[in-house]
């Protein structure tokens, strides 16, 4: 302490010194225009980058904070992205389409297959979710590319799925673009190609139009995508066309398949056997 | 009150009288203004108080300033000089000189007397010239203000030197 009060009275023309230097500037600038422009402006700079250094500095303080905010942003993001990128998979057929996924009037129930047949003419899936799981016969089976076929038979855990690959199999379609109605049949041979009925000669029937389902059973709801019209050509009996289509799915290597529960309304179904008892 | 103080009020008075009446409208070609003030610091003795020399030279430079509407400019300049002042004026001494010496032709001899006149009066103009311009985009035009002023006031201060300290005057009269 004594040594500190030796140096200040021994420098203290130093601070002498200092003390008149900071009167004179002050008289400088406080009555000179230009000088005291110019200080400020200096001034101004210098203050500026001061705090720009220390705004450096305290932004650098907070990088934590900032990292895990931007963490919690980024875990949300990665949410978002998993949830498009599992909409997109199931739109990844046609993304002007309808999505059917996402129509809350029903219910799917989520089964494999665990055997199949792809080269018999009576071609047949068998799924592992059966009557325990709420699966019933004359429901509608499904997988992420578009239609699968409709439930056959069923037991406890399992069930027998009649796919689109099958000579027996007839399911209600439509062209997407006109809307005209038609059934979709198979033949056997190749297992990616379909055939659609019935389908008026005057219907406006164009090539890579989509074939999808009409809603009109209370199998499948409308907009489920089947194929693609591949080759258009006239029935046998000549008074409607016959469409080539390559189908959606692909039967050699399907393994996930939804089952379409809730659909069959009751009250529908009632009032038609109502008007088929009448008929008969 | 001491008679070196008296001595000094009146060098001062003396001097200021002259700068603010001459030599502040003495534009030897455009460039050369001289600033006789730097005579007030160059004749401190060699033992005189730090403080002291910067307090008249503040003092000096605040009077200037006061009848040449340069606020502040001069004092900070002649401040500046007075803190460097003993420390010039000791690079010059002779290693024999006394205690008290005041630099004169006489005491420094005329070489040191020159470069050390020089030297101060250079330091006093340069500071002066840079607060006055405040920038070096002239600088050219600052320099040769700055050597051709320092160059008058010296040759200003070797004339009242001569004046003031005839030849077979006493070297240590202050």
């Amino acid at each position: 302490m004594r040594a500190l009060i030796d140096l200040i009275i021994k420098s203290k023309h130093w601070f002498v010194f200092l003390l008149l230097e900071a009167i004179s500037l002050l008289f400088l600038f406080s009555h000179t225009g230009y000088q005291k422009s110019v200080y400020f402006t200096t001034a101004n700079d210098v203050v500026g980058a001061t705090y720009n250094v220390i705004s450096s500095i305290t932004s650098y303080l907070h990088l934590q904070q900032e990292n895990q905010s931007l963490e919690q942003a980024n875990e949300q993001l990665r949410r978002q992205l998993h949830e498009m990128e599992h909409q997109m998979a199931e739109m990844r057929l046609d993304s002007l389409c309808k999505n059917p996924w996402t129509d809350s009037s029903y219910d799917l129930i989520n089964a494999q297959v665990v055997n199949a047949t792809l080269h018999k003419s009576n071609n047949l899936l068998t799924i592992n979710k059966g009557e325990a799981d709420g699966v019933k016969p004359e429901m509608g089976v499904v997988c992420s590319q578009g239609v699968v076929g409709i439930v056959y038979m069923t037991s406890q855990h399992y069930s027998i799925v009649m796919p689109i690959l099958n000579v027996n199999s007839k399911i209600s379609c439509r062209l997407r673009h006109s809307e005209h109605f038609g059934s979709l049949i198979w033949e056997r041979g190749q297992d990616n190609i379909a055939y659609v009925t019935n389908i008026p000669r005057h219907a406006e029937v164009t090539l890579k139009d989509t074939v999808e389902t009409n809603g009109y059973s209370d199998i499948f709801p409308s907009g489920i995508p089947i194929g693609k019209v591949q080759r258009i050509s006239d029935s046998p009996d000549g008074i409607s066309y016959l469409i080539r289509i390559t189908l959606f799915t692909d039967f050699a290597t399907l393994r996930n398949v939804s089952v379409i529960t809730n659909y069959q309304s009751e009250e529908r179904q009632q009032l038609e056997q109502q008007a088929q008892q009448e008929k008969q | 009150m001491s008679s070196t103080f008296l001595l000094r009020i009146a060098r001062l008075l003396i001097i200021m009288f002259f700068q603010i009446t001459i030599f502040n409208y003495t534009h030897l070609l455009g460039y050369a203004t001289p600033l006789a003030i730097g005579y007030m610091l160059i004749c401190f003795q060699r033992n005189t108080s730090r403080t002291g020399i910067l307090l008249w030279g503040f003092v000096t430079g605040f009077l200037f300033d006061s009848f040449s509407n340069t606020a502040g400019m001069a004092a900070a300049a002649c401040t500046l000089t007075a803190m460097v002042q003993p420390s010039l004026l000791s690079m010059f001494t002779p290693r024999d000189a006394a205690e008290d010496m005041t630099p004169t032709f006489q005491t420094l001899g005329f070489k040191n007397y020159f470069f050390y006149t020089l030297l101060l009066i250079s330091i006093l103009h340069s500071a002066f010239y840079l607060l006055d311009a405040f920038t070096l985009a002239d600088w050219q035009l600052t320099a040769i203000s700055i050597g051709a002023s320092s160059l008058f006031t010296t040759l200003i201060v070797f004339c009242i030197e001569l004046f003031v300290r005839p030849r077979k005057q006493t070297k240590y009269y202050s």
